[in-house]
């Protein structure tokens, strides 16, 4: 049996308990309420503008909770018993994140439909609305295998650290700046600077990409963001899954 | 040939050694008993096996080869803890983990079919996980290891936190299992069950296998019972002996060997009629069980007698059993609360 199937059956086997615990009803009901409060018909038809950047966020937001909710589902001793099997490590970490895939973009794919029967965007046709989902379906992704990354069974407790204090260093423009960043001895701040510009290039697909999905403008070099995301993806993924290889499996719990 | 070889293995937590330098040949088609006290590394030994860990030291080879993954497939595996998949029915929880082996169509419903039968589950087959007893879940639990039909199978306390009807259950079920001829490894720290199933015992202590011994030299006719008594003057000995084969006896015992209801009360009729005064009566004390006792008492004496540093370890043995024994206490909560809720 090739990976590829063992991963399917992985991530449908991981599909089917998150399923049955029931915690789907919480991506329902938020959605629900998204769908309420953001994008159902008010007095003042919706742009399509407005309908990417508000589903971006909150996807963004949902996929946080699903991916916590799914991978924790992972990192529990009754994993041994699928690990014990052929099933190897990369297959088990997949499947995980393609289940987590699987809740995210159909809960996307729900508040699209709910919107098509209900308040359709009038100025946005099929092509628009896939030129706007591209990027923030995979924006949704890597934000999943970035997820993956932070899991305590993937990384160790200093290198998941480590990673996170390197995303808030490239965050700290929008912290450090102004009075502070004035008053800081001009080395510290050039060096801050090179670091920040450095720290932040890999996250700029994500950005670029969400931009991207609001304006559904691929001119120029835009056209190459979502392949910049879906490497970002590939390689986050191979990080995770190497790391998981590599470490000695100690489930929580 | 040996199916697993362990050569010098050491392997430590956070600097707490917990094997130290265990070394272990468990040939083709035996059942080992691994004997241990919680805390010994009986799972963590297990779990190196399985490739889940990796020693920090030492050699393990699997069907003689170094490369674990490579005899995936050719393992079963009963872990210590109830701890699975328990929101499915057991059909469907024996055929996704049978996906999860390479099993497919055909192969694998008739796989899920025989494993059912076999280890008594026909009853209960589409019921939830969650609605079974703890000896159910561990008939599934020895049904999954057996689903790849594998060479060897690991079982790690198979009874631990069974009743007694439940552990009866397994340890028959596991009977059966061994007649299908695949070499079998478990960890137990019941003896009984070692007596039952093994044709070889080790016992694991203070991180190494301080002793080994074939079951079969350890065996004796069962139901000895041993009578002390006070004193004993020479004409009941005599009759005593007069009495039955069975009885052998010296100054202060009497052993019973096979002892039957009626020999025991003969014989005490006899001590009573002599005015012998009879100290106790109780049933002789198991070979394996005095095998235990003797290799550990052993390896105690021998460990006093050594350096500063062996006690030192030893103390952070005991921070680690604490450890264990504290996860288990509130392993065994959490699972009473599950199953009151």
């Amino acid at each position: 049996m090739n990976a590829l199937v063992r991963t399917f059956w992985f991530a449908v086997f991981t599909l089917d308990e998150y399923l049955r615990s029931g915690r789907i009803m919480v991506e329902l009901a938020a959605t629900a309420v998204a769908y309420y409060l953001f994008f159902r018909r008010w007095t003042t038809p919706m742009t399509p503008d407005y309908f990417f950047s508000t589903a971006g966020l909150f996807m963004l937001g949902l996929t946080v909770y699903t991916g916590s909710s799914i991978l924790a589902l992972g990192d529990r001793p009754a994993g041994y018993v699928a690990l014990a099997r052929r099933l190897g490590r990369g297959p088990y970490l997949m499947g995980l994140y393609l289940a987590v895939l699987a809740v995210s973009w159909g809960m996307y794919g729900a508040v699209c439909l709910l919107v098509a029967f209900t308040n359709p965007l009038r100025s946005l046709d099929f092509i628009g609305w896939v030129l706007g989902t591209i990027p923030l379906l995979l924006n949704l992704a890597l934000l999943a295998a970035f997820l993956a990354l932070l899991t305590p069974m993937v990384l160790p407790a200093p290198w998941r650290l480590a990673v996170l204090a390197l995303v808030a260093l490239a965050f700290s423009g929008s912290l450090i700046g102004g009075a502070t960043m004035s008053s800081l001895p001009e080395s510290v701040a050039i060096a801050l600077d090179v670091m920040r510009t450095i720290l932040s290039a890999p996250l700029l697909p994500a950005f670029t990409g969400f931009a991207i999905s609001v304006s559904r403008d691929y001119s120029g070099a835009s056209a190459v963001v979502p392949v910049a995301q879906l490497f970002l993806v590939i390689g986050l993924l191979a990080f995770a899954v190497y790391s998981f290889a590599k470490r000695e499996i100690v489930f929580s719990g | 040939m040996d199916v697993i070889e362990l050569d010098e293995v050491h392997k430590s937590y956070d600097g707490i050694p917990v094997l130290r330098g265990v070394s272990l040949r468990v040939p083709q088609g035996i059942v080992y008993g691994m004997l241990g006290p919680h805390g010994a590394g009986k799972t963590t030994l297990i779990h190196l096996l399985l490739g889940f860990l990796r020693p920090d030291r030492g050699v393990i080879r699997m069907f003689g080869s170094n490369n674990l993954h490579q005899v995936d497939g050719r393992v079963g595996y009963v872990p210590e803890r109830l701890r699975y998949h328990n929101r499915y029915t057991v059909r469907e929880y024996l055929w996704y983990l049978g996906r999860f082996s390479g099993l497919s169509g055909a192969t694998l419903r008739r796989r899920v079919d025989a494993e059912i039968s076999a280890c008594g589950l026909t009853s209960v087959a589409n019921r939830p996980m969650s609605a079974l007893s703890r000896g159910m879940v561990q008939r599934v639990g020895i049904a999954q290891a057996l689903l790849s039909e594998p060479d060897l199978l690991l079982i790690d306390e198979p009874t631990a936190s069974l009743d007694p009807e439940g552990q009866q259950d397994v340890i028959e079920l596991l009977a059966a299992v061994r007649r299908r001829g695949c070499t079998i490894l478990m960890a137990t720290h019941f003896l009984d069950e070692a007596d039952l199933l093994c044709d070889r015992i080790g016992i694991l202590h203070g991180g190494r296998i301080i002793a080994e011994a074939d079951t079969c030299t350890l065996q004796r006719p069962a139901g000895s019972v041993v009578i002390t008594v006070a004193d004993m003057p020479a004409a009941a000995k005599s009759a005593l002996t007069a009495l039955s084969p069975a009885v052998q006896c010296n100054r202060h015992e009497i052993t019973l060997t096979p002892n039957t209801p009626e020999l025991q009360a003969q014989v005490v009729r006899l001590l009573l009629d002599h005015g012998v005064t009879i100290m106790t009566l109780a049933p002789q004390r198991h070979p394996i069980e005095e095998f235990y006792l003797a290799a550990v008492s052993g390896h105690a004496k021998r460990d006093r007698s050594s350096e500063a540093p062996t006690s030192r370890l030893q103390g952070s043995e005991d921070v680690l059993l604490h450890e264990l024994l504290r996860q288990e206490e509130q392993q065994t909560s959490e699972d009473q609360r599950s199953k009151h809720l």
